[in-house]
């Protein structure tokens, strides 16, 4: 339990912090051709709660799932598990793509930016979260 | 890997989320989505639609097979609904950004989560490799 809640924030923390930099400050310009398609900047911050929430509903279900069938594997195992679930998600953004007029380089863009994020993702849970036997000399 | 019940899975399951889809997303939430026309186009564009499908139905499947090698479907179901909430984050995150509505919002996170769980109960119910 201790090691889930521990590669629950510190995957948290990343995906916290490298949302805002892709998001806040890279991508920044991009966003800013489609004004329309998003909210005013002071809505958003009145509605920053639910990022705060969505993020962390992604990496509790993320740790959940590894716990479910890649523990014991580490590093690569967690890699293996963001890749998958990754292109799973490149899929459904080709849907979101195919119903709302977003501008093609901001599906790629997220994509490629998607699959860093959840490589790096698998790789902290997968460094923390290991097995009593796995810890053990 | 069981190929030919992975790949009847495969085909499951992408009827089955491309179906699900259609009534869900395209039916039953169309009145929703007009509510905000400018954030949809007028019309869909299948091919990407359909691709996008294709790809996620292929690893989701990889991915269920993985987590759950000997199959099942409780065990798929309960897969299923853990794919559902990672892909159910972004809709909040989306939500945060997008002029979307409260209603959508729910429509779009319910219907993840319901999409998942039975496409994972089906893959879990076809993938069990050690029975032919």
């Amino acid at each position: 339990m201790k090691k889930f809640i521990l590669a629950f924030v510190a995957a948290y923390i990343f995906l916290f912090l490298w949302g805002w930099l892709l998001n806040g400050v890279l991508l920044k310009d991009v966003y800013a051709e489609t004004p329309n398609l998003w909210r005013s900047q002071s809505e958003m911050m009145s509605l920053f709660h639910w990022i705060i929430i969505g993020q962390a509903l992604i990496v509790f279900a993320f740790v959940m799932i590894y716990a479910s069938g890649f523990v014991g594997g580490g590093v690569m195992a967690g890699i293996r598990l963001g890749v998958l679930l990754e292109i799973a998600a490149i899929g459904m953004r080709m849907g979101f793509y195919a119903v709302q007029p977003f501008p093609g380089k901001l599906i790629v863009y997220g994509s490629v930016s998607g699959l860093i994020e959840m490589i790096i993702l698998g790789a902290i849970v997968g460094a923390i979260y290991k097995p009593a036997s796995a810890r053990k000399p | 890997m069981n190929l030919k019940k992975f790949f009847t899975a495969f085909i499951a399951a992408f009827i089955f989320l491309f179906v699900f889809g259609f009534l869900w997303y395209g039916t039953l939430m169309r009145g929703a989505h007009e509510e905000v026309p400018a954030l949809f186009r007028t019309k869909p564009d299948y091919p990407w639609l359909n691709l996008g499908h294709i790809v996620m139905a292929f690893f989701f499947t990889i991915l269920c097979v993985r987590v759950i090698p000997a199959g099942g479907l409780g065990a798929g179901v309960t897969v299923g609904i853990l794919v559902g909430l990672v892909y159910a984050g972004p809709h909040l995150l989306s939500f945060a950004v997008q002029p979307l509505t409260t209603k959508i919002l729910c429509g779009w996170i319910v219907g993840a989560v319901i999409q998942f769980a039975i496409a994972g109960g089906l893959i879990g119910a076809i993938y069990k490799p050690g029975r032919g």
